[in-house]
């Protein structure tokens, strides 16, 4: 027939759902953990650090990715922002990818794929990545699974699961996922057993939270914090804090470590336009070396690494007065403001050939002089890549680290009573963090922190403890994307995000008519363009 | 001795007044009176008498010693008799019963224009062309009779009977005979599924019959800015800083962007600048020399265009032939950018068996070459000033440092982008047989090809300029083919039976679209010259892509055409369309027509009450026509292995590779990834439309012209709407969603006369209207195209509306900001919103309906005037009422609301202080608190304008001279475009017809010659 017209170089569903092919859903879905930008970042650095006191957004100026700037005063945020689309699409495209492995995968009969239940395991662990990435941001958001027709979507409200509900059905993936997975995988970048049990440990902390329809945290559910000791129980020993804190954030050889609990695999030279890098951060790559300065570490996060003479966190009294860069001797701080902040007049990202230099920010006058160091490698790093005009590198990005896990656990500890179990864990941590000294011996000559000594250099009560672990979380995983959840989390967002506001604009002056509104601003507003789509089935987050 | 006479028309047989006699020769001469009468007195009975009547046939007699002269002149063919081609058959223009404009060839030459369509631009009611200045003329976009659609709006060109959608600009204009404008679903629907956006048919040149001809048209012209942006200088840039710095109270020297300032505040507190400091050098390195560039300047240059053409054609009664060659090649306004084109085209017939049959061909070879605007306009504006084009040395490149945005240098990126145009190449034509069976029955054969070969390399070379460097070189490039074929077979018959004219038509149409691409790229040059970079020469990493679709059409169609008595005419079509993109459950359209006319002025009461009157025709027509503009494989749910997804630099690449193993590199395991849903219930997108239309000359054609009611009815139209997020990639699926209602008038008027001098002259003028309404659209996407997201959405209003704030003036005083509606960041200076909703909070409630992107009207006019030798030309085109989005106002009013820290325009010059309080410019900041960026009336303007399309002074020889030396004609010609615009006083952009970064649209300056032997 003359109007018949096969399509060229496509492929249809049941061509590939076929013991040789199904493998391809799978691979597919693993690939979205880097299908980001640097304005959907699944690294959450607006998110998670921006919009808490431990970033500026950077740039150009406030104008450069404005909507980034609302999150960052917390004023003007509206439903209609493209990027709150985006990433929720973003993120709904992974979503889908597992959904359709799962699918193809059931109609595999194992004797034919005989990784069958590995992988529909591995799927599981996907699906809650993204899910959990999803509930922290928005919080109520339709949860659709392989079982559901697409035809159905349209009637699936993002209310049909209530918070808790939403809760543990991302902890039921990552716990079917945890009793089948192996314990370690053939394939480094593939989800095992532990990592399982790390993120369902996270899900099962957040989820003890309990808040109100109004955010605020209004029970901590004991059961929960035990399901979370349960679950770390399982990772315990699984892993190991690296020798130095430098060593989760370097690139080649040091990915993957010992301390990586799951990673996000990114590479270059192979056979793609530029790589696959890590597009989450790109702009985080300072004026001296590329572009674009964004990420930058506030004045108020410097401070916090200050410590005393016993080496001890300022709890309270840190942010009276700002670290001047120029007298740093004059100072004891937390040795990971070195592996966290960049600080005019030393080496950048540990090489002392190349400085970093005031001349190397791009808007003083509005962000200061600090840059991120975590995500970025050095200039002449092999893995950074000119993506003109970005520089973005393959450096894996570390997901769950064992520290994170640590920390987990003594909260739960902490929150249940139980702090004195917790101290050692914080300790682990704070012992690793100070002799994490080998790359920045040479210029970083006024470090030193210690332990918590109960009776000795602390009084270890359930309050204190609950500070100490706060601020162990703060100063290990800052710039990782969890701080600002944190704080929602603990239900402290609003007094500590005002009180932020108000003592920074000293430094930055458009913090002057920031604030934060409680019971609206812990999360983002449901992207108004996903509400029209549903006809009005989602429902609008509180405030909005 | 005297004579005198009657002068009729031999059409209808009615006296003529009016009609001009001159005796041969004198200057003597006579006008007929109202009743055709004359008497002209004291004449050598020798003489010869010239009878001249506008529209008709001039004619002599000579008296030979009559006194009696009776005269009937025969209407001149140019007018009534013109056959016009309305698809498939022609008809007299006098039987035509649908909405059909016939440009003015001679008019549209007079424009030297790449791309004809553009010079179409104004001429004809209904039908609205936008372009910009771009050297080939390929961005220019045709839309007749409104939107009618959600998809592509481009008209079907039908070429010598071969249809095609585009790409006029790769074809010669020389080579074009006439083009007639279908507007009217009436005389469209013959085509059927591709005809809902008009049809425009061209015809190109033949042979005529008689002598060989020669002919030699030329002409070389310049062009510059019309109008252009002023932006800041060094000076300038740095006043404007230090001002948005010190009015957020941030120190001015606290910047990186290489400038300090000496400054102090006087007595009253008030800042004052005392000197602007720049380093002698920009960087560390000392590669850098502050500088004052002018970077508009610097990216620009006087254009020069020029075109030749010849052709010779002959004609006999047994065939014809025309061959013709062209070369045009135009180098733009903005630096390294042209377009060249060389044309060759034979067109022949021949007539067989005593004229039974008749074969010949149209073919044209045509390569084009473009060096495109790589994206300039906007970084001339954002580079800094201070920034030097070239390094110290002169060798290297000038580029952003510190804090400067990472915008690259304009100049650079012309430069680099000269070796990397594209080359096309396209034959375009057909063959045909026609063989006529029995007398009136013709059969036609017709076989159109359309392949065009597009081939481009792109070199991408290292460079440094300012911390922006890449250095990667590599050569990317992109080769597709495409293969149209349309074979058409017609069978035509004409019956005359008393007064009962039929004419019948029907036949059968294949079509079949065929493309194939391939691109590759190629990294790691030792040497980076065009020479060199081939993909072979390369030793870096290889890539390589390539893809390929079709799609095939099948048509049926017939016409009837009935005239009774030559006055009532009745005309029927039908056509039914099946396409490869449409399931097989609606594979297939059906698209009738039908339209009546009456020719008034040829009733007896008319001619014999109402002389004066030349014609009256009133048409009516109904008609549908369809659309099918989706993907090839619309209806098919699909997959694909995509390892490496798209481009990630500016958008999230959905590659489906991943490096599980962890080994950093090499070569990955990849997927699948779903690209779209299908829908096996598609049917054909399908527009109605229903034209009334008047056609009328007064006077034998001295005053003439048409008027035109439309309404058009677009319904299932074919949208990809943005779908449910939960779904994921690949929830695209089109369907027949919308609805959409135009309506309209278009009147076209020409009053031409000559005095009893040499003097001629001639004015013609259009308008038209058009009203789009969006009626029904499916409801999930309802709040797609603007509104507040729920009840207030688009529908009932015009398509792309525009939604945002309502400005209000700015904050001049303390009082005025205390007593407004609560705004985040308001405070003097600052754009006062409107509280529409009247709670006392600007919110996203605010927002309304504010702008419509549709003209109220369209017009444009032509004057013409002739006397002796010389011919003058002048044509104007504009548009009523429209809101336009000043795109460049981000830029030229704020410092901050995008872009910060890049250069600006000169209007901040005038920003709001409490010194200067008049001002409409906001006053300087750095933050943009009270988020101007938003969209709002502040960047609506009126985008009216009316322009001077072209003036031109043209001289012919006189027929004593051109004889002398062999010439039938020899005409010397200047002209001007763009010479002149009138914009509405609140425009304050530099072109509201490209009020964003388009390309500009020149001055030019034109001189020709037109040469026939």
């Amino acid at each position: 027939d003359f109007l018949e017209e096969e399509p060229y170089g496509v492929l249809s569903e049941e061509q590939l759902t076929t013991p040789e092919n199904v493998d391809g859903f799978v691979t597919s879905a693993y690939a979205a953990l880097g299908n980001d930008h640097y304005d959907i970042p699944f690294s959450l650095w607006p998110y998670g650090n921006v919009r808490s006191d431990d970033a500026y957004k950077g740039g150009s100026g406030t104008n450069d990715i404005q909507v980034f700037h609302f999150f960052e005063v917390s004023e003007n945020i509206r439903t209609d922002f493209g990027e709150l689309d985006a990433f929720w699409y973003n993120s709904f495209v992974a979503i889908s990818r597992v959904n359709k492995a799962l699918a193809a995968l059931n109609q595999i009969d194992e004797v034919d794929f005989p990784e069958k239940s590995t992988r529909i395991a591995e799927m599981k662990f996907l699906r809650g990545h993204f899910y959990f990435m999803l509930k922290i941001m928005y919080k109520y958001v339709p949860y659709v699974t392989e079982d559901i027709p697409v035809e159905e979507y349209g009637t699936i409200s993002n209310r049909a699961l209530n918070n808790d509900d939403l809760w543990s059905a991302i902890a039921g993936d990552f716990e079917a996922a945890a009793q089948v997975l192996p314990s370690s995988q053939p394939q480094v970048g593939r989800a095992d057993k532990t990592a399982a049990y790390a993120y369902l440990a996270k899900t099962r902390l957040y989820q003890a939270y309990e808040q109100d329809e109004n955010h605020n945290v209004v029970n901590i559910n004991q059961q929960r914090l035990q399901q979370v000791l349960d679950a770390t129980e399982q990772v315990m020993g699984t892993h190991q804090l690296e020798e130095d804190f430098a060593y989760n954030f370097l690139p080649g050889s040091f990915e993957n470590g010992q301390e990586a609990v799951f990673s996000i695999q990114f590479s270059d030279n192979d056979g793609t336009l530029h790589g696959r890098l890590n597009y989450s951060d790109v702009l985080a790559t300072p004026q001296g070396i590329g572009c674009c300065d964004f990420h930058k570490p506030s004045q108020n996060l410097v401070n916090a690494y200050k410590v005393d003479e016993q080496g001890l966190p300022l709890f309270s009294n840190y942010n009276e007065s700002n670290i001047d860069f120029n007298s740093l001797e004059n100072y004891r701080v937390d040795p990971r403001l070195y592996h966290t902040v960049a600080i005019p007049g030393l080496p950048w990202k540990y090489d002392q050939e190349n400085i970093y230099q005031e001349n190397w920010v791009r808007s003083p006058s509005t962000y200061g002089y600090t840059a991120s160091l975590k995500e970025n490698v050095t200039e002449d790093s092999e893995h950074l890549v000119n993506i003109d005009p970005f520089y973005g590198n393959s450096k894996n990005r570390i997901e769950i680290r064992y520290a994170d896990v640590l920390l987990m656990r003594a909260e739960a500890l902490i929150e249940l009573g139980r702090q004195n179990e917790a101290l050692p864990l914080i300790n682990e941590v704070r012992e690793r963090a100070n002799q994490s000294t080998t790359l920045i011996s040479s210029y970083a000559t006024n470090t030193g922190i210690s332990p918590y000594l109960d009776g000795e250099n602390i009084n270890w009560t359930q309050g204190v403890a609950r500070e100490a672990l706060r601020w162990e979380r703060r100063l290990e995983l800052a710039m990782e994307g969890n701080r600002f959840f944190d704080l929602v989390r603990w239900g402290i967002a609003d007094e500590t995000l005002n009180k932020y506001y108000s003592e920074e604009a000293e430094e930055a002056v458009y913090y002057e008519g920031a604030s934060f509104d409680e019971g609206r601003e812990e999360y983002l507003p449901i992207p108004q363009a996903q509400i029209n789509f549903s006809q009005d089935v989602y429902v609008q987050n509180t405030g909005y | 001795i005297d004579v005198s006479g009657n002068v009729i028309s031999e059409d209808d047989q009615m006296p003529l007044p009016g009609v001009s006699i001159q005796v041969e020769g004198t200057n003597e001469g006579v006008i007929t009176d109202f009743d055709g009468n004359y008497i002209i007195e004291n004449i050598d009975p020798q003489a010869t008498l010239v009878y001249s009547y506008l529209g008709f046939q001039t004619k002599r007699v000579a008296v030979n010693n009559q006194t009696n002269i009776d005269v009937s002149l025969i209407m001149d063919d140019q007018q009534l008799d013109d056959v016009v081609v309305t698809g498939y058959t022609s008809q007299r223009r006098t039987d035509i019963t649908g909405a059909v404009s016939v440009v003015d060839m001679d008019e549209l030459n007079k424009q030297p224009e790449p791309n004809p369509i553009r010079g179409l631009q104004g001429r004809l009611p209904g039908v609205q062309i936008t372009s910009d200045g771009s050297p080939s003329g390929a961005n220019t976009q045709v839309v007749i009779r409104g939107v009618g659609t959600l998809n592509n709006t481009d008209p079907l060109y039908v070429i010598d009977g071969v249809p095609t959608k585009a790409g006029m600009h790769e074809l010669n204009p020389n080579d074009i005979e006439s083009i007639q404008v279908l507007k009217d679903a009436s005389s469209a629907s013959i085509y059927g599924s591709r005809a809902s956006n008009g049809v425009i048919i061209v015809t190109t040149k033949k042979g005529k019959e008689g002598r060989m001809q020669v002919n030699l048209n030329t002409y070389v012209s310049t062009s510059t800015y019309a109008n252009s942006q002023e932006v800041l200088n060094a000076e300038q840039y740095g006043r404007v800083l230090w001002q948005a710095q010190v009015n957020d109270d941030i120190d001015p020297n606290s910047n990186n962007l290489r400038y300090q300032f000496d400054w102090d505040n006087n007595e009253n507190g008030v800042a004052v600048l005392n000197s602007i400091i720049v380093p002698e050098y920009l960087d560390e390195e000392q590669t850098l020399l502050s500088a004052d560039t002018d970077w508009f300047d610097e990216i620009s240059q006087t254009g020069f265009a020029q075109s030749y053409d010849l052709s010779v054609s002959n004609g006999t009664e047994k065939g014809n032939y025309l061959f013709s060659l062209g070369y045009y090649d135009n180098q733009g306004i903005v630096k390294t950018t042209e377009f060249n084109r060389i044309s060759a085209r034979m067109n022949s017939s021949y007539k067989l068996f005593n004229d039974r049959l008749e074969i010949g061909e149209n073919f044209t070879f045509n390569k084009t070459q473009e060096i495109e605007n790589p994206g300039v306009l906007d970084l001339a504006l954002k580079a800094s000033p201070i920034i030097p084009v070239r390094t110290a040395d002169g060798e290297g490149w000038g580029g952003p440092v510190g804090g400067m945005n990472d915008r690259q240098n304009p100049v650079r990126l012309l430069e680099y982008n000269k070796d990397n145009g594209y080359e096309y190449h396209r034959i375009f034509g057909n063959a045909y047989a026609d063989l006529e069976i029995i007398e009136n029955l013709h059969l036609r054969t017709n076989l159109g090809i359309d392949y065009s070969n597009f081939y481009r390399r792109s070199l991408q070379r290292s460079y440094k300029s300012g911390y922006l460097q890449n250095d990667e070189t590599a050569v990317d490039i992109e080769d597709w083919k495409s293969l149209k074929t349309t074979w058409t077979n017609t069978a035509t018959y004409e019956l005359k039976i008393k007064k009962h004219d039929f004419n019948l038509l029907a036949g059968t149409e294949m079509f079949r679209d065929d493309y194939k691409n391939i691109n590759l790229r190629r990294e790691g040059f030792i040497l980076e010259t065009p020479e060199y970079m081939y993909p072979d020469a390369g030793s870096g990493e290889a890539y390589n892509g390539g893809s390929a679709t079709s799609y095939s059409l099948l048509s049926f169609f017939g016409k009837i055409d009935y005239t009774f008595d030559k006055k009532y005419l009745l005309s029927g079509t039908i056509r039914r369309d099946g396409s490869s993109r449409f399931g097989e459950n609606n594979r297939f359209g059906t698209f009738p027509a039908f339209s009546a006319g009456w020719r008034i002025s040829e009733e007896d009461f008319i001619q014999d009450n109402y002389s004066f009157l030349s014609d009256l025709k009133l048409r009516l027509g109904w008609g549908q026509t369809g659309n099918q503009e989706i993907d090839n494989n619309a209806i098919y749910s699909l997959y694909v292995s995509d390892y490496a997804g798209g481009d990630p630099t500016w958008e999230t690449s959905y590659g489906t590779a991943y490096d599980l193993s962890g080994a950093g590199s090499g070569l990955l395991p990849s997927g699948f990834r779903g690209i779209q849903l299908g829908n096996d219930n598609l049917k054909w997108e399908t527009t109605t439309q229903t034209n009334v239309g008047l056609d009328f000359g007064f006077f034998g054609y001295k005053l003439f012209g048409n008027i035109d009611y439309y309404f058009k009815e677009t319904e299932d139209i074919l949208v990809l709407p943005p779908y449910l997020g939960t779904i994921g990639e690949g929830g695209n699926r089109w369907v027949n969603g919308a609805s959409m209602e135009n309506e309209g008038w278009e009147f076209a008027l020409t009053y031409r006369d000559k005095t009893e001098g040499d003097f001629s002259y001639e004015i013609s003028a259009n308008i038209s209207t058009n009203r789009n309404e969006i009626t029904y659209l499916p409801e999930e996407v309802q709040n797609n195209y603007g509104g507040d997201g729920s009840e207030d959405n688009i529908l009932g209003r015009p398509i792309n509306s525009m939604y945002g704030y309502v400005t209000d003036g700015l904050f001049t005083s303390e009082e005025e900001v205390m007593n407004s509606a609560e705004q985040g960041g308001k405070g003097l200076g600052r754009i006062r919103y409107k509280d529409l909703d009247g709670d006392g909070v600007i919110t996203d409630d605010d927002r309304t309906w504010i702008g419509i992107p549709h003209p109220d009207f369209n017009y444009g006019f032509n004057i013409t005037l002739g006397y002796r030798n010389f011919d003058f030309t002048s044509f104007w085109q504009g548009v009523g009422n429209v809101d336009v989005i000043n795109e460049r106002k981000f830029q030229t009013d704020f410092w901050s609301v995008d872009d910060v820290g890049s250069n600006k325009g000169t209007r901040l010059l005038d920003a709001w202080s409490p010194e200067n309080v008049n001002s409409s410019v906001p006053a300087l900041t750095t933050i943009d608190d009270n988020a101007e960026s938003r969209f709002s009336t502040y960047y609506v303007e009126n985008g009216r304008y009316l322009k001077l399309r072209n003036l031109q002074v043209g001289y012919s020889l006189s027929e004593e001279l051109l004889e002398s030396m062999n010439f039938t004609n020899a005409r010397l010609y200047v002209s001007g475009q763009n010479l002149l615009m009138i914009t509405s006083s609140d425009f304050t952009g530099v072109d509201p017809e490209n009020a964003g970064w388009g390309y500009p649209q020149p001055l030019t300056l034109t001189l020709g010659l037109n040469l026939s032997l």
